[in-house]
C-alpha cells in the first residue's frame, strides 16, 4: 500500500508515574513496528497544561509520534489506544498529503520569484538596445 | 415608525471615504483595510502560537470577513483550529 505518514498524538493521564508512561511509549513503538509501520520520529512533549478539563484533569502529559505506514498499524494503535485508561485522548492526523500540497506551493512561488526577477533583469538591459533597433 | 428607517449618522470615517474623489453618491463601502497575515504552505495543527492570532479571547475562529486571509488559507486555518482544540491546545470556549 502507498506510504503515508501519520502524526498521532495522545495525553496521558498526568497522575500516572513517568515509568509507566515510558512503558507506554515504548510498547506504542512495538505495535506500529509489529504491524510493519516505522516511528519516524517520537517527541515527548511532557505535561503541559489543557484549555479545558479532561475528566476533571487541568493538566495533561503529551506524546507525539510520527509514523510512517501503510494504515493498518494506525487502526491496531487507535484500538489499542481507546481502551487504554492512561489515555485521555489521542489524534491522529494523515499530514503527507498536506505536506506535499505545501511543498508544491512553495515550488511554485519560487518559479514564479525567479522567473520574475529574469524578467525584471531583461527589462534593464535590454531596453537600451530596443531603443537602438 | 419612521424614525426607524432613517439612516444613521455617518461616521467621521466614512465622510472622509467620501470625501476622496468617490463623489457623494458613492455606495456606501466597508472598509477594506485588511492586516495581510501570512499564512504558512504548511499550517501545523500543533502550532498554537500560529493558531492563537486566528483565535480571540472568546475562543471562536475569526472570522475571514475579519482576518483578511485567501478563502484557501482560512480553512487550513479553521481545520488547524479544531484540531488543535480536539487535543485540548486551543479552548472551545474561553470563560
Amino acid at each position: 500500500m502507498a506510504n503515508r505518514t501519520y502524526e498521532v498524538m495522545y495525553i496521558v493521564d498526568p497522575e500516572t508515574p513517568a515509568e509507566r508512561v515510558g512503558k507506554l511509549n515504548e510498547a506504542v513503538g512495538k505495535v506500529i513496528e509489529k504491524e510493519g509501520g516505522t516511528v519516524v520520529r517520537m517527541d515527548d512533549i511532557g505535561r503541559r497544561p489543557l484549555a479545558y478539563p479532561i475528566n476533571k484533569r487541568t493538566e495533561g502529559y503529551y506524546v507525539l509520534f510520527e509514523i510512517d505506514g501503510s494504515g493498518q498499524e494506525i487502526a491496531e494503535l487507535e484500538r489499542r489506544m481507546r481502551v487504554n485508561d492512561m489515555i485521555i485522548r489521542y489524534i491522529t492526523i494523515r499530514v503527507d498529503e498536506d505536506r506535499k500540497k505545501a511543498e508544491k506551493m512553495k515550488n511554485k512561488r519560487d518559479r514564479r520569484q525567479a522567473n520574475r526577477s529574469k524578467f525584471r533583469a531583461t527589462e534593464e538591459t535590454e531596453a537600451p538596445a530596443e531603443a537602438a533597433a | 415608525m419612521a424614525e426607524n428607517f432613517e439612516r444613521p449618522e455617518r461616521s467621521e470615517q466614512e465622510i472622509d471615504f467620501a470625501d476622496e474623489g468617490f463623489g457623494e453618491k458613492a455606495p456606501r463601502r466597508y472598509q477594506r483595510r485588511r492586516p495581510r497575515q501570512v499564512v504558512p504552505d504548511y499550517v501545523d495543527w500543533k502550532d498554537v502560537d500560529l493558531l492563537r492570532q486566528f483565535v480571540p479571547e472568546r475562543g471562536k475562529i475569526m472570522p475571514r470577513r475579519i482576518s483578511g486571509i485567501s478563502a484557501k488559507d482560512q480553512r487550513r486555518i479553521a481545520t488547524a483550529i479544531k484540531r488543535a482544540r480536539t487535543m485540548a491546545l486551543l479552548p472551545f470556549v474561553q470563560d
